[in-house]
């Protein structure tokens, strides 16, 4: 039989990924070449490419994972379908006494990490998501001081790596990213290829789903104008709300079953809930709204946090048993659902191209 | 001087179809000539205006054609000679105007010249002219040579005062462009003098006021005008028959196609059986005439262009007389025996007379024939038509064309007629969704745009040329302005009516004949009827991709965006390059990752070529106009343009 030539490029991120539903907006197909690009957080191709080998389909978090690869690549050690991830160790966190206040989303823990590594040199630059409005606009940042003008969460999915393939297109070197697990993981994809990207740090954001910011803006424009926006969150369960705090100190809350229709169909297939191949996880913690879940997972990480603690940026704690719990319990739950939903749709482990690759009897026992 | 005012009657030129016309117009003393640029007219007009402050004429590209028909009527009304030039197409524009005209008359000769294009080898239709003249009861004449064109032009003017009424000359595009020997007649010393007269009794054709009330008085007059112009065809030295006494076979045909006929005859050596009546008076018909022929002969074949026109005023004819000759066998293309479509060849009538004579006679043969055709059409994508090298077109495109995909809401483009129509290609990166006639893409965004109330939330924009934007697109931009239509409409402004050879419109501060005029300016027009107005220069593609974008997301009725910049071949930018381009071979990344030859295989500027061997792009310094605009969409920034000083 004739063998059927297997190109990996942008038609087959078309096909299998586009059209299919599955892109979050990650961004990480943009800004390679002239054919991919972000308008309003989505992903369009503007003309057919016929490269065969392509940098997109390397990079997208939703073609061709291949689990083991990428665990053993990043962690030295095949993936194990935990539901948190491979980590060393779990806290409690917020912003150290060397940080002066500044409006977190949570702890302040992602800011402070990233004020730290900037000062100190362990990164030349950040890229983070800033918004204009409501919409989530990615910036590199090299002045430690704008890390806090793009702190708190944008719950809008965002085009985070399209910045960084921007930067290390210009020969930028040591380089920090702050994004949410599906940038984490094509992230990790940009770290582990033949020329791998110089990227020191990546600190990933906790998510269960983000909102498409298309769908969000006149959504939310019922309630209120985006530039009187002050701050959003979505408190943990079971508060089941959205909140949206204005600049003339009002709140609005907005229960979450209007939002979940605007949530964009790839959540749904990501698997992902803690940012797994991240240096640096962080995500909030349940009842302590100025706190955050710390999560570490390399050795790169492990250093940060330890001399970020000792310098007074950082503050950490024993993380409570239940807390723990209850998080394992959710980013269970989170694996779960997507993984079935991936493989009852014939997105895993395909003899053409998949989604995900991970091991069989893994696979198995994680949708049980 | 120019050769088409050398006044010594009986000297020989070469004259291109469309230079006959021009002189024989010259001959019977033209005084005014509009018209509107299109294929291929055009150069009717075009002579004229050289020759106008020579001739002391007065000559005009009117806004479209049904203006330049009244222009033209206006002359005649006031007992001038005048004629006016438009392509096929252009006639519906004026037909409205021409429909009035015919029932009120006219009183200075006038000649409305019809160039048609059989074929559409440079129209987006193949429209058929001649239609007008029977719908609308108007003579119509048809030359069959150069020559011909010549003085039939004269004799138009002639036969228009003598019927008092509009006579319409129709050439065809083999017949405008090609040209022959003609040799000329006197030039008159001509001295009309311009007056209106309305002051006599109502209904005198002379002194009356000019209207086409009272109808049925008016069109009876007219009517009386046909009769009388079937009489004086009878005798015209414009039909012409050659062929035996009593010929097998009658070919009845006119205009381009008496010369494919008379080679079909002398290639297949059957001048013996076959005779040719060839018309150049072909409505209305001249009845004796014809009827004398049809009565020699058992079949007659009609060869004729397009639609059977002639055919079937023939056949009406030959039943009203079958009593008297019998009834006769025909050929044409009612029956088979020549195609409806496209242009007529010298073949075509070949193979109908060997097969009506059943002679065997095969040129080439029918497979080859078939696979040449098949080869023809699998292969035509290959030599596809494409914008010029730095072409604003294809800047334009390209920024629309992300614009629409970067939106996301399968956005389209509403065409309309220039050389912008191309962009319905690879060239235009297949922009266009529909195209039809001049100023019709604003006036089906108008419609687009209000479908919203059915769900449709597709982002709709109307392209136009600015000459198109003056002749057919303001109604059509007021329509979807009064009717808060949500569309955007692009101008692809490149400074004259660029398709046909840069004839000057209303929105430049010069005319045809190169005098100063005030210019139309079509952004305060746009503002005028109420619409949101931009001015972006193409060439700056991330600029016009923004403001594309921002319009989109503006939903408050009509947006215009003006593209303003000189086409490539304009003699603003003719021979002259802005910037030296090159490739850095060490940078261009060819085929890989990261481009994918993007420059050559998607923006597709004939300056650009791939150097296979290198596998790099290259500049193609001979083609290339220096325009700059690909060392803004290479991604690797391989192509470098140095200002040239
Ligand atoms: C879409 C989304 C969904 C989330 N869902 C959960 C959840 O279900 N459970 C949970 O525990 N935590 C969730 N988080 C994380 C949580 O909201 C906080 O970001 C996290 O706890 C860090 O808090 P902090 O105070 O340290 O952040 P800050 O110090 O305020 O810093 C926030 C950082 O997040 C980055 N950022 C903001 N928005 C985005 C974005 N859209 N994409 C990429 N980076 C962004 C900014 O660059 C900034 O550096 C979510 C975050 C996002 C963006
Ligand atoms: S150039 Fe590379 S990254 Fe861009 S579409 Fe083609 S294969 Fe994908
Ligand atoms: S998921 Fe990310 S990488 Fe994949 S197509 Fe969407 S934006 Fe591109
Ligand atoms: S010149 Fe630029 S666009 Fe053209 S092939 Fe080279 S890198 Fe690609
Ligand atoms: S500069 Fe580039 S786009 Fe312009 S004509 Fe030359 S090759 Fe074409």
């Amino acid at each position: 039989m004739e063998e059927k030539k297997l190109t990996r490029g942008q038609q087959e991120v078309r096909e299998k990924v586009i059209s299919l539903g599955l892109c979050t907006g990650c961004g990480a197909c943009i800004n390679l070449c002239p054919y991919f690009r972000s308008h309003r957080g989505k992903t369009s191709i503007l003309f057919p490419c016929t490269v065969e080998n392509g940098r997109c389909f390397a990079f997208c978090p939703k073609i061709e994972v291949d689990l083991d690869n990428l665990s053993l690549s990043i962690f030295d050690q095949p993936y194990d379908g935990n539901a948190l991830g491979r980590y060393r160790s779990i806290f409690t966190a917020k912003a150290g006494e060397k940080i002066k206040s500044f409006e977190a989303q949570a702890g302040g823990t992602v800011s402070s990490l990233v004020y730290y590594a900037l000062t100190k040199g362990y990164i030349s630059g950040a890229v983070l998501t800033d918004r204009r409005g409501l919409e989530p606009i990615p910036r590199y940042v090299t002045n430690a001081e704008d890390v806090f003008s793009c702190s708190q969460s944008k719950y809008t999915a965002a085009p985070t790596l399209a910045v960084v393939n921007e930067v290390v297109e210009k020969g930028e070197v040591n380089i920090g990213v702050v994004g949410t697990p599906c940038q984490i993981l094509a992230l990790a994809q940009m770290k582990t290829r033949e020329k791998p990207y110089p990227i020191s740090l990546s600190i990933g954001l906790f998510c269960t789903w983000a909102i498409d910011f298309r769908l969000f803006e006149p959504f939310i424009s019922r309630w209120i104008q985006a530039s009187h926006i002050r701050k959003v969150d979505i408190p943990p369960p079971p508060a089941e709300i959205l909140q949206i705090f204005t600049s003339q100190g009002e709140k609005i809350e907005i229960p979450l079953s209007e939002i979940r229709p605007l949530v964009p169909k790839g959540c749904a297939y990501c698997m992902d809930m803690t940012s797994e191949f991240s240096d640096i996880s962080v995500g909030v913690l349940e009842g302590r709204p100025d706190m955050n879940t710390l999560i570490v997972r390399t050795e790169r990480g492990q250093k940060l946090v330890d001399e970020a603690i000792k310098e007074g940026y950082l503050i950490v704690s024993d993380m409570p048993k239940e807390n723990l719990e209850h998080l394992l319990w959710a980013a269970g739950n989170k694996k779960q659902r997507a993984l079935k939903r991936a493989s009852d749709e014939n997105l895993i482990n395909c003899e053409s191209l998949s989604y995900l690759r991970l091991k069989g009897e893994l696979l198995n026992q994680l949708t049980q | 001087m120019s050769h088409l005012l050398d006044p010594k009657a009986g000297a020989t030129y070469l004259l291109m179809g469309n230079e006959a016309i021009v002189r024989g117009a010259l001959e019977a003393g033209v005084n005014v000539a509009s018209g509107y640029p299109g294929t291929p007219s055009s150069e009717i007009i075009e002579n004229l205006s050289r020759i106008a402050k020579e001739r002391n004429i007065y000559v005009e590209w009117s806004v479209n054609e049904k203006v330049a028909l009244e222009v033209a009527a206006a002359a005649s009304f006031a007992g001038l000679r005048s004629l006016c030039a438009m392509k096929q197409n252009g006639v519906n524009v004026a037909s409205d105007f021409l429909l009035h005209l015919v029932y009120s008359g006219t009183r200075g000769g006038i000649v409305l010249v019809s160039c048609d294009d059989p074929g559409a080898l440079s129209s987006v239709n193949e429209g058929e002219s001649r239609y007008f003249a029977r719908q609308l009861e108007m003579p119509l004449l048809e030359p069959g040579n150069f020559q011909e064109a010549k003085d039939m032009t004269k004799w138009a003017f002639e036969l228009s005062e003598q019927l008092k009424q509009i006579v319409m000359l129709r050439s065809v595009t083999r017949m405008s462009h090609a040209s022959g020997n003609v040799s000329y007649g006197a030039l008159p010393e001509t001295k009309r003098k311009a007056e209106f007269k309305f002051k006599g009794f109502i209904l005198d054709p002379e002194e009356g006021i000019i209207t086409s009330a009272p109808v049925e008085w008016r069109h009876k007059e007219q009517q009386d005008k046909i009769r009388k112009a079937k009489e004086i065809f009878e005798e015209s030295p414009f039909n012409t028959y050659e062929g035996p006494d009593k010929p097998e076979l009658l070919i009845i045909t006119s205009s381009a196609c008496y010369l494919y006929s008379k080679e079909a005859v002398e290639v297949l050596n059957v001048q013996d059986r076959v005779g040719i009546l060839k018309l150049g008076t072909t409505w209305p018909l001249p009845p004796k005439l014809v009827t004398h022929y049809l009565a020699r002969t058992e079949q007659v074949m009609i060869v004729e262009e397009v639609i059977p026109f002639m055919e079937e005023n023939v056949k009406v004819l030959a039943a009203e007389k079958a009593g008297e000759i019998g009834a006769k066998k025909f050929f044409g293309k009612n029956e088979g025996v020549l195609p409806s479509v496209g242009e007529m060849n010298p073949d075509f009538v070949i193979s109908a007379i060997s097969s009506i004579l059943g002679i065997d006679y095969s040129p080439v043969s029918k497979e080859y024939d078939q696979s040449a055709k098949l080869s023809a059409f699998v292969h035509a994508p290959a030599r596809d038509q494409v914008f010029c090298p730095g072409c604003p077109h294809r800047a334009s495109f390209f920024a629309i064309r992300r614009a629409i995909e970067l939106d996301g809401r399968n956005g389209f483009v509403c065409g309309d007629i220039g050389c912008y129509t191309m962009a319905v290609r690879p060239t235009g990166f297949e922009t266009l969704k529909t195209v039809h006639s001049m100023g019709s893409g604003m006036g089906l965004a108008s419609g687009f745009g209000k479908l919203g109330l059915f769900g449709m939330d597709q982002p709709t924009f109307a392209v136009c040329g600015d000459s198109t934007f003056y002749h057919a697109v303001i109604p059509a931009l007021i329509n979807a302005v009064h009717n808060k239509s949500n569309v955007t409409l692009v101008i692809l402004d490149n400074g004259g009516t660029a398709m046909t050879g840069f004839q000057p419109h209303p929105g430049q501060d010069f005319n045809v004949m190169g005098e100063s005029m005030p210019a139309i300016d079509m952004a305060r027009i746009c503002e005028a009827i109420g619409a949101r107005v931009e001015k972006r220069n193409p060439l700056d593609l991330e600029d016009t991709l923004h403001t594309l974008l921002e319009m989109m997301e503006d939903k408050n009725g009509v947006k215009v965006l003006i593209l303003s910049q000189y086409c490539a071949l304009s003699p603003q930018r003719r021979g002259k390059k802005d910037y030296e381009l090159s490739v850095d071979e060490t940078v261009c990344l060819g085929e890989e990752c990261g481009c994918g030859r993007f420059c050559t295989r998607i923006f597709r500027c004939p300056g650009l070529v791939w150097n296979k061997e290198k596998a790099k792009a290259e500049i193609d310094q001979v083609i290339c106009v220096g325009c700059g605009v690909c060392a803004d969409i290479c991604p690797r920034g391989a192509i470098k343009r140095k200002e040239v000083a």
